[in-house]
């Protein structure tokens, strides 16, 4: 007996990739807005993959273990004080603040190379930090949220959760560049 | 996923893990954010609307590679599919199923975006542009990135790496490169 069915795959996939598109699209829409502050300054595009492709594995290793724990039933669905989830969660922040200090800091090199001067290069490194730190605090909260729900009604968080909320991290993600962006650097 | 391994819970154990192929995905993720500042032109000027299927179509690899890696993670965890590059039944279902839905979910973002952009009166939209551009860099990168995917998926299984926490964000960010730079490819030579 096949475990696999092509049809079943597509079938359980493909409204959910659709809906994932259409949040994901939204995340454009605010970017086309903005295009004037793009032009005057290019650096937020440089930007836009790295906040929301780390936000997007940050959160997909969270749900992916949530996942795995509520299965193995260390985690209940229910908020409240949870040893294990609590391990999870505080992980899941130390990982996020080393990598986006990280991330920040290249950034902070590359505006200085590019000539951007010492302040307005270290604005810019606190601009990118800070954004991601609201994006990641908010995008883990729809995870913890979304696995304990699919696991109450028994959806696959890899086919459902996972991609719903890396469409709600592409959103949070450009919404908190551009508003931190625009305030720190005035564009 | 969902296979009952125990697997220590500490607090460290998980950063140390994480962080390791986080900060490789963090450069990787610059990469792409280069390749697209340097599309800043056209973005901007010759293919108005364009932008819409960016977010969308980057995310769209991450979630057909990112469920295939797991898949085939859990597969080789349970001896579904053999640790070996040899075309088995399930590994093709895997493998076709992600190329269609990488063909009909890429041509749907295509035309989505050229809707959205219209409802929101984004001028002189090339529709044909960006629906061959988003059917094209999504198919390309798509039949790269499966190839790539089902020999990290084995390499991974057989170095003993959490296919949760390293397969599927390493997948998911090399497909993010690569979407980004075939979309910067066909832009450049289709319109």
């Amino acid at each position: 007996m096949a475990v696999y069915s092509l049809r079943r795959i597509l079938w359980e996939s493909y409204p959910i990739l659709v809906l994932c598109a259409v949040i994901s699209l939204s995340a454009g829409l605010i970017l086309d807005s903005q295009m004037g502050s793009i032009k005057a300054f290019p650096l937020i595009l440089v930007m836009v993959p790295p906040i929301n492709g780390i936000n997007n594995n940050v959160c997909s290793i969270l749900g992916a273990r949530l996942a795995s724990a509520l299965h193995m039933g260390t985690v209940e669905p229910k908020l409240g004080k949870q040893k294990v989830l609590r391990k999870n969660t505080r992980a899941t922040w130390l990982m996020s603040i080393g990598v986006f200090w990280f991330t920040s800091a290249i950034f902070f090199g590359m505006a200085l190379i590019t000539g951007m001067g010492l302040s307005r290069s270290i604005m810019l490194m606190f601009a990118f930090f800070a954004a991601s730190m609201v994006a990641i605090a908010v995008t883990m909260g729809c995870t913890i949220g979304l696995a304990f729900l699919s696991y109450i009604r028994g959806l696959d968080p890899d086919n459902v959760v996972i991609p719903i909320v890396t469409s709600i991290g592409d959103v949070m993600g450009v919404t908190c560049l551009i508003i931190a962006i625009k305030i720190v650097m005035g564009v | 996923m969902g296979v009952a391994m125990p697997r220590e819970l500490s607090v460290k154990t998980i950063v140390i893990q994480g962080l390791a192929i986080l900060l490789l995905c963090a450069i990787i993720e610059i990469f792409a954010g280069n390749v697209l500042e340097r599309m800043k032109e056209q973005l901007a000027v010759t293919l108005p609307g364009l932008i819409l299927a960016i977010p969308p179509l980057l995310d769209l690899r991450g979630n057909i590679n990112g469920a295939l890696a797991s898949r085939l993670g859990t597969a080789l965890n349970t001896g579904v599919i053999e640790p070996k590059l040899s075309m088995s039944a399930e590994l093709k279902v895997n493998i076709i199923s992600s190329m269609i839905l990488s063909f009909l979910a890429s041509a749907t973002i295509g035309l989505l975006a050229v809707g959205v952009g219209t409802l929101f009166g984004i001028t002189s939209i090339n529709v044909l542009g960006i629906v061959t551009i988003a059917i094209i860099a999504g198919v390309v990168s798509g039949i790269i990135l499966a190839a790539i995917t089902v020999v990290v998926a084995i390499f991974a299984y057989v170095r003993g790496w959490d296919p949760d926490n390293v397969t599927a964000p390493l997948m998911a960010t090399i497909g993010d490169f690569l979407t980004m730079i075939s979309i910067f490819l066909v832009a450049i030579l289709v319109v």
